[in-house]
């Protein structure tokens, strides 16, 4: 518990430094472009898969709660409500969180045990400015638009389990889904979105810088990037929602 | 013009520093040994400010690199280069763009092809002509030894630094390192700082040699007084090696690719 | 396309002979159970640290509609079911193969990087018999574990949200939980994480045996691990519930 702390604590001098170097350094021209495509084509298709398949179960799963109940009205509202305020923001991040994190983590750990940290210091190069930020520029530009995707594969998903295996009438499917979900959603889920890569970028990248000695040091500051900022990403998505959703909608 | 004075520094219990008081003599080539374990490297990451001591102050052109903002130890570290143990190269880039690096961050007034033409030099001096294009994993161990040495280099500081340049090399090529090492030094003739724990290459090319024990600096002189001291730990040392040189050997030409 | 089916290829072959030890002699008993108790102490908090809020953002989005038909008691049952037969064991497995599989990944990597697991093999020892058997029957027995305790911390954020924060009466939500539970509610999420933890325990173990490359190597079975896992029982997760739950609800 005591070390919980200390480690927040150590996290929030880092950020501290992380965004004097920021300010002070600005960021490599050029990387930013080659690092934001590099996350988001690397990403794209594990997560159409998972969009995909979380979609048919949002289908399946909506059916059986809700057809008994109120019918197919019911099913449509529920698959775009959950789909595109929760449930896509959430796969986006979790797989950035998946992907690209434990790919910061690990190859600013490796670097860090082979003294490359230590000499862009001595060739006064700042690391962090260096390294973090085309990461996090990157990230930013990519979660929106990849949440958007995830949002339509999703719901396109559903809809062919919806039609195909359950049976349902496709044109009010559409029709009820329309209707529950406001152009306002989208947006809210970037907003989300780029929270979440927010905290991936930082929290996998200062894994990263704190890596341990040797393989098992790059093995463990891998293992807790994505655990940790997978942890705090739906902690955070609870006070997110309440911000954006509780009580005004 | 670098000076350590009074520093100490301790990991938890341990204390590897212990009021160590060195001067540099400027130009020359200083070499700290020691047992494994005593604080050689921790010393050399004092001098270019990676570390910060609990005591003391270390003094490099003028600024006390122990308290200095980063403008300020940025200010100074671009007159020096440091040699790492691994090179610590960038493998996502070749070995041309690896050397280029501090070019491209800090002599943003050069064009490209001054760039690549400074490169060239240095890769010639290291004795690896021609590899610009190059990728770095595919580098040796001494090669890749060299291509760090070009990088320290390439921006012409008036200090280089050497992390055991020895290490983790088989004999043949750790004899081409020394060799490659007194080259420069005759070359450039500037200050070179290296940490050693290998003898041989040590007497052969520094001027001066400083030995920490304990966390102690127990020796500091010249390098002809040094082996002739009578202070026991130093002699011991000194005779984990078979024979001492008479004077250096003579430098064969570098041979090239291994 | 071609190197994804001899990857697939080496994988099932991998995996037999992970079977095939799994019950032959001897058994390493103590290392089993060990492996069992730090897979699942380990994974405890990520798990529940993920399904409790995600309980309560289901109250929370669950409530915002729910009031507008006046139909808040169903609050619950939608909230049980919802956990029980998605939510935890697709989460739960989530956060065990980050944690469980990665740190699985991660330790037989950095074995193999370090020649450990050459070194067993030259005395003579299976070493997929001693370092991974135990690791995949811990992750096999370990994910369900976890995914009761997340399913309870599940439907405990829900409820937290509910009465405490949103006011609704609390015997009431105890009580609907069960409205629409039926027997495969409650067995449907232990079947389901105990494939996936089988996958999660294979996927993690095959990337780690094979980890090459010094440290970097570590970096990248771990990555692998990770995300082959989660696009492995996500797909998994689909069919598995067709054939559980059904078309024809309940």
């Amino acid at each position: 518990m005591i070390s919980t702390l200390a480690g927040i604590g150590r996290y929030g001098l880092w950020l501290r430094d992380l965004g004097r170097a920021l300010l002070v350094h600005g960021m490599p021209k050029g990387q930013m472009m080659a690092e934001a495509f590099k996350i988001g084509i690397k990403s794209l298709p594990i997560l159409l898969i998972i969009a995909a398949f979380v979609g048919t179960n949002l289908a399946l799963q909506g059916y059986n709660a809700f057809k008994p109940l109120g019918g197919q009205r019911l099913v449509g509202m529920f698959v775009a409500l959950a789909g595109v305020r929760e449930l896509a923001p959430i796969i986006a991040a979790a797989m950035i969180a998946a992907k690209a994190g434990t790919e910061m983590a690990s190859q600013i750990g490796v670097m860090k045990i082979r003294e490359q940290v230590d000499a862009l210091e001595v060739m006064a190069v700042n690391p962090l400015a260096y390294l973090v930020a085309p990461r996090m520029i990157g990230i930013l530009l990519m979660l929106p638009a990849l949440t958007v995707i995830a949002i339509f594969v999703m719901l396109s998903a559903a809809y062919a389990v919806c039609i195909y295996q359950l049976g349902m009438n496709g044109h009010e499917f559409i029709q009820f889904a329309q209707e529950s979900i406001e152009p306002i959603d989208f947006f809210y889920g970037a907003v989300k979105a780029m929270f979440f890569g927010a905290i991936i970028c930082t929290i996998s990248c200062y894994f990263g810088f704190n890596c341990g000695k040797g393989p098992e040091g790059v093995g463990q500051a891998t293992n807790r990037a994505v655990v940790t900022s997978s942890v705090i990403c739906i902690v955070i998505n609870y006070f997110v929602s309440e911000l954006l959703y509780g009580g005004a909608f | 013009m670098i000076e350590l004075r009074n520093v100490t520094k301790s990991f938890g219990p341990n204390t590897i520093l212990r009021n160590i008081s060195l001067k540099i003599p400027p130009g020359e080539t200083t070499a700290i040994v020691g047992p494994s374990g005593t604080g050689k490297s921790v010393t050399l990451k004092h001098i270019v400010g990676l570390l910060r001591p609990d005591e003391g102050q270390v003094l490099c052109f003028g600024t006390d690199m122990a308290t200095a903002p980063e403008s300020e130890l940025f200010k100074v570290r671009r007159r020096f280069g440091m040699l790492f143990q691994d090179g610590a190269l960038f493998d996502s880039m070749s070995v041309g763009a690896n050397i280029s690096f501090p070019l491209v961050h800090h002599a943003q007034h050069m064009s490209e092809d001054e760039r690549r033409a400074r490169v060239e030099e240095k890769l010639a001096l290291v004795g690896l002509p021609g590899i610009y294009e190059r990728p770095t994993s595919s580098l040796s161990g001494g090669q890749r030894k060299r291509v760090g040495l070009a990088r320290a280099i390439v921006m012409e500081p008036e200090v280089v630094l050497f992390d055991e340049p020895n290490s983790g090399l088989d004999p043949i090529t750790s004899d081409a390192i020394d060799a490659l090492i007194q080259e420069m030094k005759e070359a450039l003739g500037i200050t070179f700082i290296i940490i050693s724990h290998d003898i041989v290459g040590t007497v052969n090319v520094a001027d001066h040699i400083a030995m920490l024990y304990g966390g102690d600096l127990i020796a500091f002189e010249p390098t002809k007084k040094f082996v002739r001291l009578k202070h026991p730990v130093v002699r011991k040392f000194l005779q984990r090696n078979l024979i001492l040189p008479e004077g250096p050997d003579d430098v064969a030409r570098l041979p090239g690719l291994e | 396309m071609l190197n994804a089916i001899t990857a697939l290829g080496r994988f099932g072959r991998f995996s037999a002979g992970i079977a095939a030890r799994m019950v032959r002699r001897p058994f390493f008993y103590a290392e089993i159970m060990s492996q069992v108790w730090t897979t699942t102490t380990r994974c405890l908090l990520p798990v529940t640290a993920v399904t409790f809020p995600f309980g309560m953002v289901m109250a929370l989005q669950g409530l915002e509609i729910f009031r507008l038909f006046g139909a808040e008691r169903m609050l619950a049952s939608l909230i049980s079911i919802a956990t029980l037969r998605e939510i935890s064991p697709v989460l739960a497995s989530v956060l065990v193969a980050a944690q469980g599989g990665s740190s699985c990944a991660a330790a037989l990597g950095a074995m193999r990087i370090k020649e450990e697991i050459d070194a067993t093999e030259v005395m003579a020892v299976d070493a997929l018999k001693f370092h991974a058997v135990p690791r995949v029957i811990a992750l096999t027995i370990a994910c369900p574990l976890l995914n009761i305790a997340g399913s309870v911390a599940g439907v405990a954020g829900g409820y937290v949200t509910a009465v405490f924060l949103k006011g609704e009466p609390g015997g009431i939500f105890l009580a609907e939980l069960w409205s629409f539970m039926g027997p495969t509610d409650l067995y449907g999420g232990i079947v389901k994480t105990t494939v996936f933890g089988l996958v999660i325990g294979l996927i993690s173990c095959y990337h780690g045996y094979r980890a090459s490359g010094g440290a970097a190597g570590v970096g990248k079975a771990v990555n692998d691990t990770v995300v082959h896992s989660v696009v492995a029982f996500i797909t998994l997760n689909y069919f598995l519930t067709s054939a559980l739950f059904g078309a024809a609800g309940q």
